[in-house]
């Protein structure tokens, strides 16, 4: 016998909403209670260390500054190198390999020195802020 | 204002005054519901007096921002079913691994035959709901924990009355979809 929608909501609204209950444990009440209390004694967190940090992040933005900086020189060199490149076609192209060679040993360099230097700097800040901590 | 609600703010009251024993009025008033609510959730007693005890635990420790211009229930069933929905998604209730597609044919014709028990069938029910989608599956455990009030379920779920009214008829319409086989095979496949 096809049932109609009105007897199948009222079915779903029957079994539904008669779902049993279920008591609490007897010591549910007295756990919640022990819990809240070692909540209430445990210290508050330490707070994060903003004055003793910012030094750190200033050197940090500083230094991400810089390498942004320094990649977008390199790209706008690098695509005035290309336009000259297409203008001087007749330079003797066993010359261009090794100016290329010379070029990127420099950049490399160069980008070795600066990531020292923020190592360098980073370690010895971090190394000062925590002196004195132990 | 009623007595569970004055009795709720003069302890939250004491509470936020530093007598921290004053919070055993608020979980002995409420033990029961937020155990209930959990339950309907996951299915699981145990499961469900660890997550009411959790959220016992957050309401305490966020007491001093329940803004008095809402009864104190709904602000703690508010909390209390934003924490059982993210554990629920966190770790899904065992029965929810159920797909509706699961619910099989039945093999054993006498089954079918001479029905099983009303207890059976209405178990399998509620097994279908768990397996619901989960924005039509919060809305109706809400809304049949709060004996079928919509604007307590909506305040519950923090979303407006329109959304869970059009929620609770799709849920309930992919129910009604399933009932017929649900009423005749009220036994799920176990994954």
């Amino acid at each position: 016998m096809k049932r109609s929608i009105g007897q199948d909501e009222k079915e779903i609204d029957r079994i539904l909403a008669g779902e049993e209950e279920i008591l609490p444990s007897s010591g549910f009440a007295v756990y919640v209670m022990d819990a809240v209390r070692r909540e209430a004694a445990a210290p508050p967190p330490i707070a994060f260390p903003w004055k003793r940090a910012l030094p750190g992040l200033v050197v940090g933005a500083f230094a991400v500054a810089l390498v942004l900086v320094a990649v977008v020189v390199a790209i706008a060199r690098a695509i005035g190198a290309s336009a000259t490149a297409q203008f001087s076609v007749s330079f003797p192209s066993v010359l261009t390999p090794t100016f290329g060679f010379q070029h990127s040993l420099e950049t490399a360099a160069s980008w070795t020195v600066l990531a020292l230097v923020v190592t360098f700097v980073s370690v010895k800040l971090s190394m000062r802020l925590t002196s004195g901590r132990a | 204002m009623s007595a569970s609600a004055s009795d709720d703010q003069a302890d939250v009251e004491r509470v936020l005054a530093g007598e921290i024993s004053a919070y055993e009025g608020i979980v002995r008033r409420w033990q029961g519901p937020l155990i209930n609510l959990a339950y309907r959730f996951c299915h699981d007693r145990g499961r469900a007096e660890d997550m009411a005890q959790e959220a016992f635990l957050r309401a305490y420790r966020a007491l001093s921002q329940w803004r008095k211009d809402a009864v104190f229930s709904t602000w703690l069933f508010a909390l209390a079913t934003n924490l059982y929905r993210s554990e629920l998604r966190r770790i899904p209730a065992r029965t929810v691994s159920v797909s509706l597609e699961d619910i099989t044919e039945p093999v054993d014709t006498r089954a079918s035959d001479g029905g099983l028990e009303d207890r059976d069938r209405d178990l399998a029910v509620r097994r279908a709901v768990l397996a619901l989608p989960a924005k039509y599956r919060e809305a109706l455990i809400l809304f049949y924990f709060h004996d079928m009030d919509v604007t307590t379920a909506a305040q519950s779920l923090g979303l407006p009355e329109g959304t869970v009214k059009a929620r609770l008829f799709r849920g309930r319409e992919i129910l009604r979809g399933k009932l017929p086989l649900l009423m005749v095979v009220p036994r799920l496949k176990e994954a």
